[in-house]
């Protein structure tokens, strides 16, 4: 529970939802400058979501992405450094530049990748999980998926599977509230995509994805859970993106000044930074200190991915068998 | 009144009501599924069987005569069901098409707050609620002399009772249309008014001070973190954070006063509790002392930090800077006693009739 | 010690001997063992064709029953190998590759590729293939082409009991996903298998039959049919070379181009459609490797280009047979 946030706590917390902040907002710039190749879909105001559940996780745990992974990535302790490089298409990248956004994962830290496929990982995940399960250790696995991929048969046989195996899974839907330039309000045909838990026998909750506080303590509950061996939970966090599914999106289908408004009065670092000041828990000091830090951190990331290698010819042929 | 039946549906009405009525429905598509899924064994309740239930209850109000039924709108998961339930070409179980009021809708509380003022604002004379003690403690806090019939849907709620929705509408339509008088029908509830600096609020259960120090998931079941608790009313039978006053010592809904608790970690205290705090989830509470809360006297806290909560639900973080005073008002919101209606409807013979012989 | 035991008993013995030695291998799929969660016996039935009939048993809480739901437990073997296992998920029939294609195609196949090299993905997903069992169109396709044409997929097709050990244990212990195809017309067919374990390793033809004359390349089930008419050939004077890939990704195109280039002649004998075909690939390939050599054009043996009919007289005729491949032969063989 929130109680039992330490300091240290606290400052990784802020720390994490800053550093994905920094690194999307900068990528949102150079994005517009033509120089990045490739799609970009930015994690930019779901912050808490990723940070609140990945606080809870070990570097053993597995998580699996979706598209709008960034954020996820940083959360689970992917080097921001690589993956700057790599979604600048460079050898140095996390995935040497063979990956990138919609596809950067780095297994040593328990990241299975940001899928481009909707829907993707729902039975990776599964599979990670009944691997731990199997082996006796208490290791868990995150599914993260979006309100679009809450329709997708994958989900529903992933969560059915978890189900049945009573896997240590936390399926946590981010609900943005649009699929695309679809409002989920049309495509999702129930309220909540919390309600379809119940088909599935396992918990379903709803919880705040501005509020990093709601999160981390609705997580912490679903992780003891799984890791107990009490089975999957389904997590929904109703959240919003402060930008379009991809970049370069108009975002037309959004309603006038609908992000702004989300902006100045909802903002999970606004909201932290205002919350954990005035409890006199950290110093303005501090948060500014972190602010600065990580700055410096993304802004070193961009100049050494723009200095950084391309791929050579022969890593082409690389990698596609262990052996062949 | 003249009963008569409607050859289409089939549906007995009261064909002349003493005058005709508005009533508005509400129901939060949220409710339920908070984190109480995961910590405790709490209900699920599907927003389809809230749709049935809403039907069920307009089938109610359109026997006791009701024609004009205003719906609080949602994204779709009520509503939806709700609107093909009484689109079908046959079968309808009612002929009354309800009016889904035309406002922005914010998957939030607020649309609860708006929508009860817009019934308020048309006229309606009774509102029914599905929800638990939260949605019931928003439609309270704008609903002012209109009557509530509160529906609980879920285990986890000491507010709202668990009831068959059709006996429901036809309650509040008996009394909306004036079949059956307000005096006997209605009951004045207690409320608790938190002011926090400048900031009030009410619960009409139980208000509880908690060592959370945000607001987080908002639920509260971990009973090593209260520090205070107060109540309106306190059924020995309680679910949930009253039920812990309700084991030491019960007060009625009508009871002119309220109880204080005050907690106590279970290693310092002899005088323990133990109590369902949260449905499965039975826990020994720690308390140090607790006396009867009067109306018109707030209680001061002298707080650290930490977060209090409203019917369950923490919704307000405050530190040592804030002054905060809690109070029993006797003066809340009015509900229909449901079983009274009934009754006087039956002395006074409003749902007989025979056969070719108007009343 | 080799004795006769047949294919599906040489696969039943992979399995097993790589369970014991390795307790990170595990089975899973629908009704492998059959039974879980029934009133009855719970290793009822060891796969729909009892091909993994008694491993329940020796190898307890690692042959896992699983949901009809192909997405969702092919794609939690492929997490499962990325998270230390070696599972060998069977997909019953490979028409059903059709409802969880992602999970084998997007996901398994690139995760080495997309996540820089850092992915190891050892999967096996075994499945049956192939038409003769009046199954019709959803249940008798062979499909392996389309596998093959996916880079960082390995496929295997075993033609015979022996073949069918060594490279099923060969593919468990590979550290790729690898798809092995069964032909449910050989689960019964008997050969000489040594009892310990061994390997046939990937990439490398078998030549089952030597000959100057023509070279015949076959695939599966298709092996044993251009051996019947190699047999038959032989007896009117017709001496084939006939080559067994055995996989098809890798592919022992090295093998094929030394004997054509000895021939000159060249059928190939595909139980599937002609068109994008394990024909047309090792058509193509010669084709442009080996186009001086040829002294005939290339023929290839296949289905036609229609859905797997049902009525036995029409499945018959749609299944490449030893008269057919005779046929070619000749053509190519008096081709002037």
């Amino acid at each position: 529970m929130s109680s039992s946030l330490t300091r240290e706590g606290l400052l990784q917390a802020y720390r994490t939802m800053r550093t994905i902040r920094e690194f999307e907002e900068r990528l949102h710039v150079d994005f517009a400058t033509g120089e990045i190749p490739g799609f970009v879909h930015l994690y930019a105001g779901e912050e808490a979501s990723a940070t609140g559940i990945c606080m809870h996780l070990n570097r053993d745990d597995y998580i699996a992405s979706t598209h709008r992974g960034h954020g996820h990535c940083i959360a689970k302790g992917v080097d921001p450094v690589g993956m700057m490089a790599e979604i600048w298409g460079k050898r140095t990248g996390t995935c040497k530049g063979k990956g990138g956004s919609m596809h950067i994962a780095d297994l040593d830290v328990g990241m299975l990748g940001a899928n481009g496929i909707v829907g993707g990982g729902g039975p990776l995940i599964c599979g990670t999980a009944l691997a731990s399960k199997l082996r006796g250790s208490n290791n868990v696995g995150v599914c993260f998926f979006g309100d679009g991929a809450s329709n997708q048969g994958t989900i529903f046989e992933a969560m059915n599977l978890a189900a049945v195996w009573k896997l240590p899974v936390i399926f946590v839907g981010e609900n943005n509230g649009y699929a695309e330039a679809t409002a989920s309000k049309f495509s999702v045909a129930c309220e909540n995509i919390a309600d379809r838990a119940s088909a599935f026998g396992m918990p379903g909750v709803i919880t705040d994805g501005f509020d990093f506080f709601a999160v981390h303590e609705a997580a912490g509950e679903a992780v003891k859970r799984a890791r107990e061996g009490g089975g999957p939970t389904l997590l929904e966090v109703k959240l919003s993106r402060y930008y379009g599914h991809f970049e370069g999106d108009q975002q037309t289908y959004r309603a006038p000044g609908e992000v702004q408004k989300l902006r100045e009065t909802k903002d999970c670092l606004m909201q932290f930074a205002r919350r954990v000041t005035s409890r006199g828990e950290l110093s303005m000091a501090e948060l500014e200190a972190i602010d600065v830090e990580v700055k410096t951190l993304i802004d070193a990331s961009v100049v050494k991915a723009k200095a950084d290698p391309l791929p050579l010819p022969e890593d082409l042929m690389a990698d596609v068998y262990v052996s062949y | 009144m003249t009963p008569v039946t409607n050859t289409w549906s089939r549906i007995a009405v009261l064909s002349v009501p003493p005058r005709p009525a508005l009533v508005g429905i509400i129901a939060n598509p949220a409710s339920g599924r908070d984190i109480r899924r995961l910590t405790s064994r709490a209900s699920v309740f599907p927003n389809a069987e809230k749709a049935s239930m809403m039907v069920r209850a307009i089938a109610g109000l359109e026997a006791a005569g009701v024609r004009d039924v205003m719906i609080m709108p949602d994204s779709g998961g009520i509503c939806g069901p709700l609107f093909r339930a009484l689109s079908v070409t046959t079968g309808s179980p009612v002929t009354v098409k309800p009016r889904f009021i035309d406002m922005p809708v914010t998957g939030s509380a607020d649309d609860t707050l708006r929508a009860t003022e817009l019934m308020c604002q048309a006229g309606a004379g009774a509102i029914i609620v599905l929800g638990g003690d939260g949605t019931h403690r928003a439609v309270a806090a704008r609903c002012g002399q209109v009557p509530l019939l509160a529906l609980s849907t879920g285990t986890n709620n000491a507010f709202p009772e668990m009831r068959e929705a059709t006996v429901a509408g036809l309650a509040a339509g008996l009394l909306a249309t004036g079949a059956v008088p307000a005096e006997v029908a209605v009951r004045r509830n207690k409320l608790l008014r938190v002011r926090c600096d400048d900031r009030t609020d009410i619960a009409l259960v139980d208000l509880c001070v908690t060592r959370h120090n945000y607001v987080g998931s908002r639920a509260v079941w971990d009973s090593a973190l209260l520090e205070e608790l107060f109540v309106a009313f306190a059924g020995a039978d309680a679910i949930g954070l009253s039920a812990i006053a309700g084991q030491l010592e019960p007060v009625t809904r009508s009871a002119p006063h309220g109880l204080h608790v005050r907690c106590a970690d279970t290693t310092h205290t002899p005088q323990q509790v133990i109590v369902p705090i949260a449905p499965g989830l039975i826990s020994a509470v720690g308390i140090r002392d607790y006396a009867r809360l009067l109306p018109g006297q707030p209680v001061e806290l002298a707080p650290q930090s930490g977060t209090i909560a409203l019917d369950g639900e923490r919704e307000i973080e405050f530190d040592p800077s804030n002054r905060i005073s809690v109070e029993l008002d006797l003066h809340g919101p009015l509900t229909i006693d449901v079983a009274a209606v009934l009754e006087n409807a039956a002395r006074r013979r409003v749902l007989r009739h025979y056969a070719g012989c108007p009343a | 010690m080799a004795r006769k035991i047949t294919y599906q008993q040489a696969i039943n013995e992979a399995l097993d001997q790589e369970m014991a030695r390795d307790p990170s291998v595990i089975v899973m799929g629908e009704d492998v063992a059959g039974g879980a969660g029934a009133p009855g016996e719970e290793d009822s039935w060891g796969g729909v064709l009892g091909v993994t009939k008694g491993l329940y048993a020796k190898h307890p809480g690692r042959v896992l029953d699983t949901p009809i739901s192909e997405s969702g437990y092919i794609g939690a073997a492929v997490g499962a190998a990325c998270n230390g296992m070696r599972p060998v998920a069977e997909l019953m029939f490979i028409d059903f590759m059709g409802v969880c294609f992602d999970q084998i195609f997007n996901q398994a196949a690139k995760f080495r590729y997309m996540f820089g090299g850092k992915a190891k993905t050892p999967v096996v997903i075994r499945a049956m293939y192939g038409a003769g069992f009046r199954a019709a169109a959803q249940h008798s396709q062979c499909l392996y082409n389309i596998f093959t044409h996916i880079p960082g997929l390995k496929v295997v097709l075993p033609s015979n009991p022996y073949d069918a050990k060594g490279l099923l244990i060969q593919s468990i212990r590979d550290n790729d996903p690898v798809i092995f195809l069964e032909h449910k017309a050989l689960y019964t067919m008997e050969g000489d298998v040594p009892e310990e374990s061994y390997i046939v390793p990937f990439g490398e033809a078998a030549v089952v039959q030597e000959g100057d004359d023509v070279t015949i390349v076959a695939f599966g089930r298709m092996v044993n049919y251009a051996k019947d008419a190699g047999a038959s050939l032989r007896k009117k004077g017709v001496q084939c070379e006939i080559i067994d890939p055995r996989t098809t990704s890798p592919m022992d195109f090295d093998t094929i181009l030394e004997s054509v280039e000895r021939t000159g002649r060249l059928v190939i004998v595909d139980e599937s459609h002609p068109r994008c075909s394990m024909a047309s690939d090792v058509s193509g390939f010669i084709a442009q490797e080996a186009f001086r050599a040829l002294k005939a054009p290339i023929q290839m043996v296949t289905a036609p280009h229609v859905p797997v009919p049902f009525a036995a007289s029409l499945e018959d005729l749609y299944i490449p047979s030893p008269a057919r491949i005779e046929e070619a032969v000749m053509r190519v063989k008096e081709y002037r």
